[in-house]
């Protein structure tokens, strides 16, 4: 919705608008912040009071001129009402949620209604719209919004627009309010390649591992590049042959996940690697730092430790959204970004 | 902007959840504008619209299915061309207005989307204007505004179908509503400027209207005798004239014809003014009297002998009648005025119109010719017609409504066999008779009599009260009234045709619903009286307000209120509701805006935190922002640490004890002298650093 109205008005409207409406994540509507306009129904009804209006000046009847009066003068009092609909309304933003790149994410806000009866509203950020049935004067209500994310980073609409048009539809009176606050969008989970050898390596890898999750080793054949401290020495000993295991699971040694592991891929790439890497290490229950240029995340446990590493992730090289005049947040358009494709993936976290 | 967009997007979501009850009263409304036109359309469409609007409701229900396209386009041919074929190519409003109903009803059936709703409300709030052309009674205001009001009502259902408090709460907020506006929309309608129409406009309708018509053949008026419609109201300025007086001219038949009178020379031609239905304005002078006819369809001014036209919309026309400038196809209004004696009579009746008058066929009713040469024999003309009157009053004549039927020569067997007729036979056989005996006559058609409306304020006249006479020409003293069913009946001239036909009982004998029919039970009287009233009155001073009416009311304004003037107030009036509707409500966020007294102080106290060079911060307690200000300005510091203390107090009292009102008004009280103790105390350290700069006012509350 933003970037209609971006290319719908000219830019003077746009900082004018800017201007009469701070970015805050509490919003009071009042006449300040409030608009109203006719919708296109209301047009109509308008150009119909006019062929009416002929039409009693034609025949020179006096009821038709009552009834076009009383029509029009209904007319007024729908916007009269439909502007009250909203004004003395406190729109929050609760919290701006977290999610994976591609999806919705979700951005809660209170609505609470002021002297009057808030009804029939409408919410709509990019592209969706979310009924708000109906808040009763004093009372309030809490509504998500999806907003859709496309890239990891902060994500920030630049308006969230809250509409309504009851009670005749002639009419639509609507505010925007523009978030301080932004959501985080983690990187999109893309499967390494790493990850993805070790499955080949055997069928029973799966079956193996254990449901609690330690103690399990794995073993696989050397490879080049496999740390020399993992390489079961005894067995070594015995049979001659380099074996390494591979620490699924084990508490005691802590796993590092490096941005710097994959050499030649592009940021954004990698970035999605270790974010599904975090993902399937938290799953299972493993521990884990996360080593990224500037930021280390000492090796841990557990749900918060993961969202933790997901953050620093979705964030790494982003700025914070601060003012009015930063470009929109959420929507880089930079060309040579990978745009996440796996949308199975995705969807099973 | 972007409903035309939306409703195409969610052209398939909205024909699921296109709200049921929405629909049910638009289908109401739609039922309760029909009802005005049921008298009008033809029976076939009726069903139709009933048919269509039953299959848009039983789909809504999902116990059938809206037809697809091809079935759709089939049924709007099949309509249209049994439209057409029964229309068969002529163009009236009638059928225009039919046709727009079918559009209606076809409209249902591809009512799917809030956009096809909005389609139907606009085409039903036309039809309620329509309507308006050809009602105008209050009760048929009354209800087409409740038609529009349901349709309201369906638009708020459809724009907030699940909203608590349903139906009653939606009638409330529109009741409301049209309070809050009624003193605009009654100002508007006072001082609108009522322009002339800016093009012609014929309202010619093909309907067959109750009335007198112009041709008579001895049945005619005794059919018409059997209907309690209402045929014009009349207002006196004076006193009203006697019962026996109230002879109410409208056309004149002069030629006999096959047993049939009929208009011998027909009116000039003269091409309809526009509507105009102004009526004369001001208070009636004594002599005037002021007519409210019920639409006609005919350009005749019905009016008492020796009149005179007195507004504008009547003309005076040869042989004393009066005709509109347009045919009556609405209600139409106009004065008069009664001349009295001074009507000048002619001397002498030219050639030709003399042959007009004589004109007989030239054989049948053998003995009424030789009856009238009888007369004529030995009398003059004078004796002839008072010696035929004495004939009616003395032989056995009978006035009824249930008149046999005289095929052959009708006036010899009225006359001399059956000798029982209604007014229009004796007025035929009179002119007949006189006519043969070389004395010029002409029948006049018109009403007789007329009931006082409720008050004794003005005179109903009704069909039943319609009349035929007879105009004689006296040489030496002009055209004479020469009423037969005076003589036969004179109960009938004397207080209307229910004492006339008493002894018969056949008064109103087939219209059992007429009020008129229980005239003599007083309460139906009173109620059909008063009814009639609030009629007349909402016709005169309503739906007649019109230009010259308006225009006379304005000039007695001070100031003599113009056209231009009007036009002006007008743009007045809505600009001051527009200020006044806005100054209100911003009124109401000032001061409403769900802050309490507290709050306001509270506002005020933050206001003067900015002015001091310390924004609020989102979220901030009363206490730290307390502790900032003393950092920042340390003359107020005890005062701000005591009102954040005080304010704290207040909100985050327990909730188990409440503080009484009066304590409440203390704290205010107080927290307003700290108010302005702070005000003082920052003014006066500010005098004393003059070189400082003005913190900047405009840093904004919320600081990011």
């Amino acid at each position: 919705m933003s970037r209609l109205i971006r290319s719908r008005f000219p830019n003077w409207i746009n900082n004018w608008i800017n201007r009469r409406i701070p970015r805050a994540d509490v919003q009071v509507l009042t006449q300040r912040n409030l608009f109203i306009l006719p919708t296109a129904a209301g047009v109509v009804f308008g150009l119909l009071l006019l062929i009416m209006l002929l039409t009693g000046i034609n025949y020179q009847n006096s009821l038709i001129y009552l009834v076009t009066f009383l029509l029009g003068a209904v007319f007024v009092g729908a916007m009269h009402q439909t502007h009250r609909n909203l004004s003395g309304l406190e729109l929050t933003l609760v919290q701006a949620g977290e999610g994976f790149a591609g999806d919705d994410v979700i951005f809660r806000l209170r609505v609470a209604a002021g002297k009057d009866d808030a009804i029939a509203l409408t919410l709509s950020g990019d592209e969706r719209e979310v009924p708000v049935a109906h808040v009763p004067a004093g009372q309030s209500a809490d509504v998500s919004l999806p907003v859709p994310s496309v890239f990891r980073g902060y994500l920030r609409p630049d308006r969230i627009r809250i509409e309504t048009r009851f009670p005749f539809g002639l009419l639509k009176a609507w505010t925007w309010m523009r978030p301080v606050a932004s959501a985080v969008v983690f990187p999109r989970p893309i499967v390494a390649p790493e990850a993805i050898s070790a499955v080949d390596d055997g069928e029973q890898t799966a079956s193996s591992r254990s449901p609690e999750g330690n103690d399990h080793a794995e073993l696989r054949p050397w490879r080049d590049g496999d740390m020399s401290q993992r390489v079961m020495w005894k067995r070594f000993a015995r049979s001659g042959q380099m074996v390494v295991a591979d620490w699924e699971a084990d508490k005691g040694s802590p796993h590092w996940l490096d941005f710097n592991a994959f050499a030649g891929t592009d940021h954004e790439l990698r970035l999605g690697y270790l974010s599904w890497l975090v993902l399937e290490r938290s799953k299972s229950g493993a521990r884990f730092g996360l080593n990224l240029p500037g930021q280390v995340i000492d090796p841990d446990s557990g749900p918060a430790h993961a969202t933790r590493c997901l953050r620093a992730l979705a964030v790494w090289g982003e700025e914070k959204p601060r003012d009015t005049s930063a470009a929109q947040h959420g929507s880089r358009k930079r060309a040579d970004i990978h745009k996440p494709e796996e949308a199975t993936l995705g969807a099973q976290l | 902007m972007s409903f035309l967009s939306r409703s195409n997007d969610e052209a398939d979501n909205q024909s699921k959840s296109l709200p049921s009850r929405a629909l049910l009263w638009l289908i109401a409304s739609f039922a309760l504008l029909m009802t005005p036109q049921l008298d009008r359309l033809p029976l076939w469409l009726i069903f139709t619209c009933v048919a269509l609007a039953g299959w848009r409701w039983l789909a809504q229900q999902g116990r059938v299915r809206l037809p697809g396209r091809w079935l759709r386009t089939g049924i709007m041919l099949v309509l249209v061309a049994v439209y057409l074929v029964r229309v068969q190519g002529s163009f009236t409003v009638d059928t225009a207005a039919s046709f727009f109903v079918l559009t209606v009803g076809l409209k249902w059936l591809e009512t799917r989307t809030a956009r096809d709703f909005y389609v139907l409300f606009y085409i039903l709030v036309y039809l309620a204007t329509v309507n308006f052309l050809f009602h105008q009674e209050i009760h048929w205001a009354l209800v087409n505004m409740s038609a529009i009001a349901l349709l309201l009502i369906g638009l708020q259902v459809l724009n907030a179908p699940e909203l608590p408090g349903g139906m009653k709460a939606g009638w409330r907020r529109l009741g409301v509503m049209l309070l809050k506006v009624l003193p605009v929309v009654v100002l508007l309608f006072v001082f609108f400027p009522r322009m002339e129409p800016l093009w012609s406009v014929p309202l010619v309708s093909g309907q067959a209207r109750t009335g007198i018509s112009d041709t008579m053949r001895p049945g005619d008026i005794s059919s018409l005798a059997q209907s309690s419609e209402r045929a014009f109201r009349v207002t006196f300025g004076g006193p009203m004239p006697a019962y026996r007086n109230r002879y109410w001219r409208g056309l004149i038949l002069d030629t006999l014809d096959d047993g049939t009178w009929r208009q011998g020379t027909n009116a000039p031609f003269r091409s309809p003014g526009r509507v105009n239905i102004d009526g004369g304005v001001g208070e009636l002078q004594p002599r005037e009297y002021d007519v409210l006819m019920e639409p006609t369809d005919q350009r005749w001014a019905f009016a008492l002998e020796g009149s005179v036209a007195v507004s504008d919309n009547v003309i005076k026309e040869s042989d004393d009648l009066f005709r509109f400038r347009r045919p009556a196809d609405s209600s139409i209004r106009y004065r008069l005025a009664r001349g009295g004696a001074a009507a000048p009579a002619n001397a002498t009746l030219g050639p030709g119109e003399a042959d007009r008058y004589l004109q007989l066929p030239p054989t049948g009713n053998r003995k009424a010719r030789a009856l009238a040469a009888d007369l004529k024999r030995s009398n003059n003309d004078i004796g002839v017609i008072r010696t035929l009157l004495n004939r009616f009053r003395e032989q056995p004549y009978y006035y009824t409504l249930r008149p046999p039927k005289m095929p052959n020569d009708g006036i010899d067997s009225l006359l001399f066999d059956e000798k029982r007729g209604f007014c229009a036979h004796y007025a035929g056989a009179t002119t007949f008779v006189l006519r043969a005996a070389g004395i010029p006559a002409r029948v006049v058609v018109g009403y007789q009599g007329g009931e006082s409306g409720a008050g004794d304020e003005y005179l109903i006249v009704r069909q039943y009260d319609a009349h035929a006479w007879v105009e004689a020409w006296i040489e030496g003293r002009g055209w004479i009234r020469v009423d037969p069913t005076a003589a036969i009946a004179p109960d009938r001239i004397e207080s209307g045709l229910r004492d006339a036909v008493a002894d018969e009982g056949s008064f109103l004998e087939n219209s059992w619903g007429s009020a008129q029919k229980y005239g003599d039970v007083a309460i139906i009287q009173w109620a059909s009286l008063q009814l009639d009233r609030i009629n007349y009155q909402w016709q005169r001073w309503v739906v007649g307000y019109q230009g010259q009416s308006q225009l006379n009311l304005m000039s007695r304004l001070p100031g003599g209120f113009g056209m231009r003037e009007l036009g002006y107030f007008t743009a007045g009036i809505v600009g001051a509701a527009l200020l006044i509707a806005g100054l209100f409500s911003a009124l109401q966020m000032r001061w409403g805006l769900s802050r309490g007294r507290y709050q306001r102080v509270l506002g005020a106290w933050y206001q003067l935190c900015v002015r001091a060079g310390v924004p609020v911060r989102h979220g901030e307690t009363p206490a730290a922002l307390a502790a900032r200000l003393a950092v920042a300005e340390p003359v107020v510091a005890d005062s701000a640490r005591l009102f954040a203390r005080m304010i704290n107090s207040h909100y985050y009292r327990p909730q188990t004890t409440p503080q009484s009102p009066q304590d409440d008004a203390e704290d205010l009280k107080r927290l307003r002298r700290l108010l302005v103790t702070m005000k003082r105390q920052l003014h006066r350290a500010r005098k004393k650093r003059p070189g400082m700069l003005r913190p900047n006012p405009y840093s904004g509350k919320h600081s990011d």
